[in-house]
């Protein structure tokens, strides 16, 4: 017993010997981490205040008419944000239109079709295409496809239609130069098929093997499993992916710019030249004093509402798939 | 009803309890909530010192949990709290102003599955020592070495000191986080079901060491397998469905239960 | 394709008329159809990387001399000069860029993964961080402009390292968190048990365990931001000499040159925007797939 009491007390002696690290240290890197974190809280309020300050006067000058006029003239001071809200959209939408077949099928062949050894390299090949910048995207579709567009699409197409109802309207060139929305769109849809194809192509690999197996199991053909059984499983997670991808076309400025035409003029015709609001701002900004400078920031909020509430969708559709 | 055979025949003859042992740590009333959930229910229990206790039962009975406790590991989450008191050496463990990490220098604890951390194994066993002690290079390295000793890994690992510690087999890292804790030179070593991850020779090779630690320290082990129980263990406690239902030497509790559940358990008749 | 598809394979003997009855021919149209298709979108996707490459190879090279990376930009339709300044220019600005975000982003990630655990306030960030990582670059640019260039009264290279900087924080804080994620619970705790205080886990264990990933999102952050020029065209704009050590005034930088020279009508400064551009695409993609080797190490791990 006595021995045992020594023990106890040699015990006791070492723990009174122990140094204790530093609590303030710790207590400082935990605050290093909460105020980090707030940080990226602050720069968003940051880019939401700083645009709606800077375009507040143009908001003020011309009301709720900014939203609906076409009139963008620097020497009358007359601004109004419609065409290059609907170039957003137009290109926006026909990126869609373009772009989200050809990412399901690239998530489709990658998923069911690519033979084991070519998955790994053609995957990144598709992932390479994601971190091309995007002002080589520009420089591609103006100095390498725009012309070749305008050769084999728009003349022989605007030919074709011409004097037609409606497509004589929407398909036909006035100066078949290669550029225009459409262009801008072909481009965006190029841009958005890796992030949109990787997102579907992760979600479909998230279905259980069990089930795809048990539809060919039954007989299915490939078609019948994607359609039947893969789609509807991942679709909440697939329309997320695609909001992502618009989020990403609604706001891509450089690719644009080069691409779209760069005109403010309102046409039916999407092979004619216009403006988005991110070309107009990257255009016009360095420039641009006064009122004209107020009117680009407010044209930023518009833009700044437009892809955030797309944004706050996508991350909700996809938030709510990882749970279930 | 008589135990099984094969129960009574790993109770050997190394484990005569020793129920004069003064008290390393006594529970008192202890209760535990996961949330809502009551997860301990009145716990009272003492552990002697230089002993080794087993605390055995189902699945979800609270074993863990109440290992859990004594190093008051169950606080890095929020919603996990205990109400009651566990004195080691007379000192309340739950007292909120407790020093936690000198309390879990105090108090070692291994895990289910061996976590070597992502450093050589060198940077492992000396990992607590650095924290707590300014030892100049000579004496840690003899700490280092002690604790590998102790552990039985240093004829092992002596020439490789330097590789990193995720390097060695299964039983071998889990030798390693016993050297771990060993090297604190704590007073008590916890055990959460130390070998559930090993195959039977790493099994044999823990329970040896153990054994020996048993020698220097006060040991508590969760362990789902009863022979194990039987063979390492001086006491054993028995739960169920978060109640202590029997506390006793090994020997008794394997041979002689008193309650009916305890023997409904042990002879493998239960629910 | 014939193991995948049961369909194709032999039905069996004595049951040929109950084969023609079940597959009709509209459901094997649909999967040709399927198949070829979603093939031929895979093969434009890769046509379309590769005609994008041999452009800027086929364009770029020839501009390709020692010149090049000598020389400042030259004046509109002179012979001679390189894009020195440009290169070392967007290596400052992309080094500031990285240099202030990696810190921000690390700790805002172990925020998140290590402190934020269930905590609203946590849900909150990680959310807005999601948004702020596909926000359009240009409305960063118009922010910077407004917090920085506008106050300051000149373009500068330290507006355009924060507006990079805020492009690069959500890739590092989002990888950062993801990465932290995959350390084992078990990981933490055996750090506690020995009486770690929790900043000694995460600095000694946890960050140690996630750095190949924590590394591979600064690298990805890095190839992001290396070609990024919307939001450098308020900030940091652009000049065709060597700029000052202060950082003052416009700093000339690759994508922003590459923009400028590309459109211009001077057929030198064109040569020099299609080396411009091949050189950084080609740093890109090297940083891209030097990431995926990092990931694919730590996996094997």
């Amino acid at each position: 017993m006595t021995a045992l009491t020594e023990q106890i007390a040699l015990a006791s002696d070492t723990r009174s010997s122990r140094t204790k690290p530093s609590r303030g240290l710790d207590r400082a890197f935990h605050l290093a981490a909460v105020s980090s974190a707030m940080l990226v809280l602050l720069v968003l309020a940051g880019i939401l205040g700083s645009i709606v300050y800077g375009g507040w006067p143009a908001f003020r000058e011309f009301g709720f008419g900014f939203v609906t006029s076409s009139a963008w003239n620097v020497g009358t001071e007359q601004y109004g944000a419609l065409v290059a809200v609907i170039g957003t959209l137009a290109s926006a939408f026909l990126a869609l239109l373009i772009g989200v077949p050809i990412s399901i099928g690239i998530a489709v062949y990658l998923t069911q079709l690519c033979p084991g050894w070519a998955r790994k390299p053609v995957a990144m090949t598709i992932e390479l295409l994601a971190s091309v910048p995007s002002i080589i995207y520009g420089m591609w579709g103006l100095f390498i496809f725009a012309p070749l567009f305008a050769r084999y699409i728009q003349i022989p197409v605007s030919n074709v239609v011409e004097g037609l109802p409606i497509v004589g309207t929407i398909l036909y060139a006035r100066v078949p130069s290669g550029v225009g929305v459409l262009t801008a769109g072909i481009i965006l849809a190029i841009m958005i098929v890796p992030f949109v194809a990787s997102i579907t192509r992760d979600m479909l690999d998230q279905i259980p093997t069990v089930l795809r197996e048990s539809a060919y199991g039954i007989g299915c053909t490939t078609w019948e499993v994607v359609r039947h059984v893969l789609v509807p499983q991942a679709s909440v997670s697939i329309i997320g992916a695609i909001m992502l991808g618009l989020g990403r076309a609604l706001g891509e400025t450089m690719a644009v710019t080069f691409v779209v035409g760069n005109a403010n003029r309102l046409s039916a015709s999407i092979f004619d030249p216009s403006s988005t609001i991110a070309s107009r701002i990257a255009n016009e900004f360095n420039e641009a004093d006064g009122m004209q400078l107020n009117a680009l920031m407010a044209l930023g909020c518009l833009l700044f509402v437009i892809t955030f509430i797309v944004l706050i969708i996508a991350r909700l559709l996809t938030r709510r798939a990882k749970v279930a | 009803m008589s135990p099984t055979s094969t129960l009574s025949s790993q109770l050997t003859s190394r484990n005569p309890a020793d129920e004069t042992a003064p008290v390393r740590i006594a529970v008192k009333d202890l209760n535990f909530y996961y949330g809502q959930f009551h997860g301990l229910k009145n716990v009272n229990l003492n552990f002697h010192d230089r002993q080794v206790t087993a605390l055995i039962g189902p699945s979800g009975c609270g074993k863990s949990t109440l290992l859990r406790t004594f190093n008051r590991i169950y606080s890095l989450y929020p919603e996990q709290r205990a109400t009651g008191q566990i004195l080691l050496d007379g000192q309340n463990v739950l007292d909120p102003k407790i020093d936690l990490n000198e309390l879990r220098a105090r108090v070692g604890m291994v895990f289910q599955k061996p976590t070597p951390f992502p450093m050589s194994i060198y940077d492992n066993v000396a990992f607590g020592l650095r924290l707590y002690e300014r030892l100049p290079k000579s004496e840690l390295d003899g700490r280092v070495e002690d604790a590998l000793r102790k552990s039985a890994l240093w004829d092992e690992v002596k020439d490789k000191l330097k590789q990193a510690g995720t390097g060695l087999s299964g039983g071998q890292q889990q030798r390693l986080c016993i050297a771990r804790s060993v090297a604190q030179r704590p007073e008590v070593i916890l055990f959460d079901e130390p070998t559930s991850a090993l195959d039977p020779i790493s099994t044999g090779r823990i329970e040896e060491l153990i054994e020996q630690l048993r020698n220097e320290f006060t040991i508590v082990i969760v362990t789902h397998n009863m022979q194990q129980a039987a063979r390492i263990s001086q006491f054993t406690a028995f739960m169920y469905l978060g109640e202590l239902i029997e506390f006793a030497p090994t020997t008794k509790m394997f041979m002689n239960p008193e309650k009916r559940q305890t023997q409904d358990y042990i002879t493998g008749r239960f629910g | 394709m014939d193991a995948q598809n049961p369909i194709l394979a032999p039905a069996p003997a004595g049951a040929p008329s109950l084969r023609a009855n079940r597959v009709r021919p509209g459901r094997r149209v649909a999967d040709k159809i399927l198949i070829t298709a979603s093939t031929a979108a895979t093969m434009l996707g890769i046509l379309v990387l590769g005609s994008i490459l041999l452009m800027l190879i086929v364009e770029g090279v020839k501009g390709f001399s020692p010149l090049l990376f000598t020389q400042p930009t030259p004046g509109p339709g002179t012979e001679g000069g390189g894009i020195a300044n440009a290169i070392v220019g967007s290596m400052v600005l992309t080094f500031l860029g990285i240099v202030i975000a990696t810190p921000v982003g690390l700790m805002a990630g172990t925020f998140l993964a290590e402190y934020g655990r269930g905590s609203k306030l946590a849900d909150v960030i990680r959310f807005l961080n999601d948004i702020l990582l596909s926000a359009p670059s240009i409305l960063i640019g118009l922010f910077v402009y407004t917090l920085m260039v506008r106050p300051m009264g000149s373009y500068s290279g330290w507006a355009g390292g924060v507006a990079l900087a805020i492009i690069a924080t959500p890739v590092i804080v989002r990888t950062t968190e993801d990465m932290l994620r995959l350390v084992p619970s078990q990981m933490r705790e055996a750090g506690a048990a020995l009486g770690a205080p929790p900043s000694h886990v995460i600095k000694t264990i946890t960050w140690r365990a996630a750095s190949a990933g924590i590394v591979t999102g600064i690298i990805l952050a890095l190839a992001r931001i290396a070609g990024e020029t919307a939001p450098l065209l308020f900030t940091a704009l652009n000049n065709n000499n060597w700029f000052n050590a202060n950082l003052l005034g416009g700093i000339p930088n690759l994508p922003v040159m590459i923009y400028q020279f590309a459109l211009s009508p001077y057929s030198n400064w064109q040569g020099l925007a299609w080396s411009g551009a091949l050189l950084i695409t080609i740093t890109i993609l090297a940083l891209s797939v030097i990431a995926r080797i990092v990931v694919k190490d730590q996996r094997a791990r």
